[in-house]
């Protein structure tokens, strides 16, 4: 039998042109992958990684497992659109195999099969019930999506995504598919019979209100309407947001590949800011948003204006990089890094003058294989300095100073304002001196370039410790003896420790060992900014003061007589509201020394 | 008249000057004082701009006047909430009145907030306030007991600086900057002291003349900049990083002793008393008349008054004379609710 008719013109032109842009696209994205990206890709294929993908794609591609997690309405909605179209297209050629009893099917035959049906003479109930219920399923979905238009939080959103002109015509064939699907076989119905339990009922209550010739009058242009609503979703689809759809299963297994976003755009990037799927999970746990009302530089907004080439020095620049966004983007996309090197394009200023004073500059003093490296934030509250003085003193390590007598900086800071060349500088600057005085390991109290040695320096041979790590180690071998007291500390994790290096325990076990540990309402992976990053180079200090203040206060909630943390930037920022004393961890370490 | 009650919160000179006022012109004021003696943060200075008055000469007749005239004084009381007739003090205990005048001073910064300096840290970083005393006990040393050769000031502690939520002036620090330089000088002739500054402010009668002489007849060094951070070196002495903004150039100096220029901010009690009085705080916490011209001295509500660095930083000429002024309008709302 033949599977075509006019109608399915506009959905077969639409598939067509949908999967021949979609294919020129990635196939140039791969091709000018750099050469490094494309030999892990060549790698990656045959091992595990792939099997890996394949699972990961599953769960959240179809499944959306992560969005389940965060909250079970946004994450049904998701599913039933998702899977549930997956589930139509596929029970869809089973439907058809069923009833023609042949495997070569053409695409449009799936998609209207119920209007090619009326020519065959058998009915298999079960399967047009089945099918039916896919379309009820996926239509929950849609009637989902229109009430989160309406009233986001009822979907456990505060703020949902405001969409451009481009998104708004995406999103309303979007809308129309399924209804019109449900509308052209329902009227199929009501003339021909047949159909399951609601195209099947629909089709029985119009055959009985609405006159023949009107439904004969009607077949035809529902038909149509359907697939032009198809049509122009998919030649939309690449030049909207919905290019997210298909741009996260490649993602998925690249990133699985091991590729990452650096500090210089390339093809890989595409992506990853073309899986966005905008769905503005990322705006409500932003606090330049919560605290400041900020609405338009969020990820969401920042890779919306990056793919469409209208990025801005203040979108890329506003924004504190405490990874909140990162950790609840169910896509998973490295939102920090992509913001990072638009940043290095519009800000980098390479200069051969700049810091030509680094050169043979050492005012480090002390010998051992342990070095110290304060950093300048720490060298800005020396009660630090000096606690970590005394609690080297106590295990009777011979410690190295880099920076007691002023240092260089580690680079963090240009490297988070997209200053990259002059970063570097500092970079090779320090590798050089923490190999010219032999270190083994090197310990720093300060996150920020603690980040950028594990991240930015290669230190191999020098194990690089934050000193909660390490005090927790002098601790558990015996070298350091704490008191442990009545004192009630609440802990609050850094975002470069936390989100940064992972680094969530040690600073806890260090508390415990010396007095009550409390935890604040957001902590470990969901604990809030101070206010006070680096990263940030365009909010005011009475804007950081108002997001560290709400901060103090969640932490003083806990009914702690200490905040503790354990980066001199956090200190700072939250000293400067809080009612109750705050301490660096080494501070009450060096306290409680037995 | 003898009847009418004043409360006073505030035993410093300005609740010292308005009692005394009060008193002559028929009134019953009573003066309500936290701390164990009347006197307030002038007590602790040496001798005042710009003129090296001791401060005992202008504390000292004021507190003998107050004996004199019987004037009635709470001493080690605290006040926890006020009311234009009523005023509870700290265990609940009320004490009627027909008005109130706020003369509950300031709190000077404390200058560990700013930990890049080390106070309280390193040996020999001292604030203003200690230097006075100091001053007072009769000998300027460092820690070792040894005579500091190299003294840096740093002006606007706690003061014009966002970082410590204190955004305001607190206009008499410069002044004591350059008084407190030539103290050190006349001590310690051969001593080299340098001032670190953003701005001088020498809006007082005698106060420009008095950072010219410090240039010229003491050799004071005046340096455009704030110090950055302080770190210790050996036998006490101190490394101070700073940028002399005149010439564009960072400089790492070693000194013997730092001197932290502290700012006044408004007390901590400010809020929960505004709030008991049904009026507002400025936005730096000091309390603020209803208007900065003709009602300078009355809050928005009627029957509470205020003088001196309660409601701005002010030098102690100022707070004199806030103080008799709010004492007249006192005497005027005192009658007229009489009247009526």
């Amino acid at each position: 039998m033949s599977f075509y008719a006019h109608f399915t013109l506009p959905f077969i032109i639409g598939a067509l042109a949908m999967f021949a842009i979609i294919a020129y696209r990635y196939t140039s994205w791969i091709v000018q992958l750099p050469r490094r990206d494309k030999a892990l890709l060549r790698k990656g294929i045959l091992s595990f990684a792939t099997i890996r993908s394949v699972w990961e794609v599953i769960c959240e591609s179809l499944l959306h497992v992560k969005i389940w997690r965060r909250d079970p309405r946004l994450g049904y909605m998701h599913m039933s659109l998702a899977f549930g179209w997956f589930l139509l297209i596929a029970v869809g050629s089973v439907e058809s195999l069923l009833y023609t009893g042949t495997l070569l099917v053409p695409l449009q035959g799936h998609v209207f099969f119920r209007y090619f049906a009326t020519a065959i003479d058998k009915h298999i109930p079960l399967m047009d019930n089945i099918m039916d219920g896919l379309l009820l399923f996926v239509l929950s979905g849609v009637a989902l999506a229109w009430f989160k238009r309406l009233r986001s939080r009822a979907l456990g959103m505060r703020r949902t995504t405001r969409h451009t002109i481009g998104d708004r015509l995406a999103l309303s064939t979007l809308w129309f598919i399924f209804p019109a699907r449900l509308v052209a076989e329902s009227v199929t119905a009501a003339i021909y019979g047949g159909g399951g339990f609601l195209t099947g009922s629909l089709g029985a209550l119009l055959g009985e209100v609405v006159p023949a010739s009107v439904l004969q009058a009607l077949f035809e242009p529902v038909w149509w309407f359907y697939s032009s609503v198809l049509g122009i979703f998919f030649v939309a689809m690449p030049f909207s947001r919905y290019m997210h759809i298909f741009t996260e299963i490649p993602l998925i297994f690249l990133r699985n590949y091991r590729l990452s976003v650096g500090d210089k755009r390339t093809s890989y990037d595409n992506f990853q800011v073309q899986a966005c799927s905008r769905c503005g999970i990322c705006i409500d746990p932003c606090q330049l948003q919560a605290e400041l009302g900020l609405n338009d530089v969020q990820s969401v907004y920042f890779l919306r204006d990056r793919r469409e080439h209208q990025l801005t020095l203040n979108t890329a620049a506003t924004c504190l990089m405490c990874g909140r966004c990162s950790t609840a983007c169910p896509v998973g996309i490295d939102l920090n890094a992509l913001r990072l090197n638009s940043r290095v394009e519009m800000r980098n200023t390479p200069s051969e003058k700049r810091f030509v004073y680094l050169r043979g500059l050492d005012r480090s003093e002390g010998m051992g294989k342990v070095g110290y490296f304060a950093g300048c934030m720490t060298m800005l509250t020396p009660r630090t300095l000096s606690a970590m003085q005394s609690i080297f003193e106590a295990a009777d390590e011979q410690v190295w100073w880099a920076d007691k007598s002023g240092g260089v900086c580690c680079g963090r800071p240009l490297k988070l304002s997209g200053e990259r060349d002059s970063a570097h500088k500092m970079v090779a600057y320090n590798t050089e001196l923490f190999r010219k005085h032999e270190i083994t390991t090197l310990v720093t109290s300060c996150p920020i370039c603690l980040r950028t040695f594990k991240e930015d320096y290669n230190l191999e041979g020098i194990e690089v410790l934050h000193h909660s790590e390490y005090i927790a180690r002098l601790i558990s071998s015996g070298r350091l003896r704490l008191r442990k007291g009545e004192g009630a500390f609440v802990y609050h994790d850094p975002c470069e420790l936390g989100r940064g290096c992972g680094i969530y325990d040690a600073p806890r076990e260090v508390i415990s060992a010396l007095g009550t540990l409390l935890e604040a309402k957001h902590n470990r992976r969901d604990a809030l900014c101070c206010g006070s990053s680096l990263a940030n180079l365009s909010i005011g200090d009475q804007a950081q003061l108002r997001i560290a203040s709400s901060l103090t206060q969640e932490l003083e909630q806990s009914g702690a007589d200490t905040l503790v943390t354990a980066c001199p930037l956090c200190k700072k920022a939250l000293g400067r509201s809080a009612k109750v004393p705050t301490r660096d961890l080494s501070e009450i370490v060096a306290e409680n020394i037995v | 008249m003898t009847e009418k009650r004043v409360a006073i919160i505030g035993g410093g000179v300005a609740g010292m000057q308005m009692a005394i006022h009060l008193k002559e012109r028929g009134a019953n004021p009573v003066i309500i004082e936290r701390e164990p003696t009347l006197g307030g943060k002038v007590a602790g200075w040496y001798v005042l701009f710009p003129t090296f008055t001791p401060a005992e000469q202008v504390v000292a007749p004021l507190k003998q006047r107050i004996a004199e005239l019987g004037i009635e004084v709470m001493l080690d009381t605290t006040v926890t909430a006020i009311a234009p007739t009523c005023v509870t003090l700290q265990h609940g205990q009320l004490l009627r009145c027909d008005a109130v005048a706020l003369c509950s001073g300031s709190t000077l910064f404390d200058a560990r907030i700013k930990e890049e300096y080390g106070y309280g840290i390193y040996d020999n970083v001292y604030t203003s306030a200690d230097l006075e005393q100091m001053m007072r006990e009769g000998e300027v040393r460092m820690a070792n007991g040894e005579r500091p050769e190299r003294i840096a000031i740093l002006h606007c502690v706690g003061s014009r600086d966002e970082k410590v939520c204190q955004r305001h002036c607190s206009k008499v620090c410069c002044v004591t900057g350059v008084k407190q330089a030539i103290e050190l000088k006349r001590m310690m002739p051969q001593a080299e002291v340098f001032n670190f500054y953003m701005d001088i402010r020498m809006f007082g009668p005698g106060y420009e003349e008095m950072y010219r002489e410090a240039q010229v007849a003491h050799n004071v060094h005046f340096v455009r900049g704030r110090i950055s951070e302080a770190s210790p070196l050996s036998e006490g002495r101190l490394q101070i990083k700073a940028e002399d903004t005149l010439t564009g150039r960072p400089l790492r100096m070693s000194v013997d002793m730092l001197v932290l220029l502290i700012g006044m901010r408004g007390n901590d009690d400010n809020l929960p008393l505004a709030t008991s009085a049904g009026i507002t705080l400025a936005e730096n916490g000091f309390f603020h008349p209803r208007n900065h011209f003709l009602d300078n001295v009355e809050s928005e509500r009627k029957g509470i008054f205020m003088a001196g660095t309660c409601s701005s930083p002010k030098s102690i000429g100022e707070t004199l004379c806030e103080a008799t002024t709010a004492a007249e309008r006192i005497i005027n709302y005192l009658n007229r609710s009489n009247k009526a």
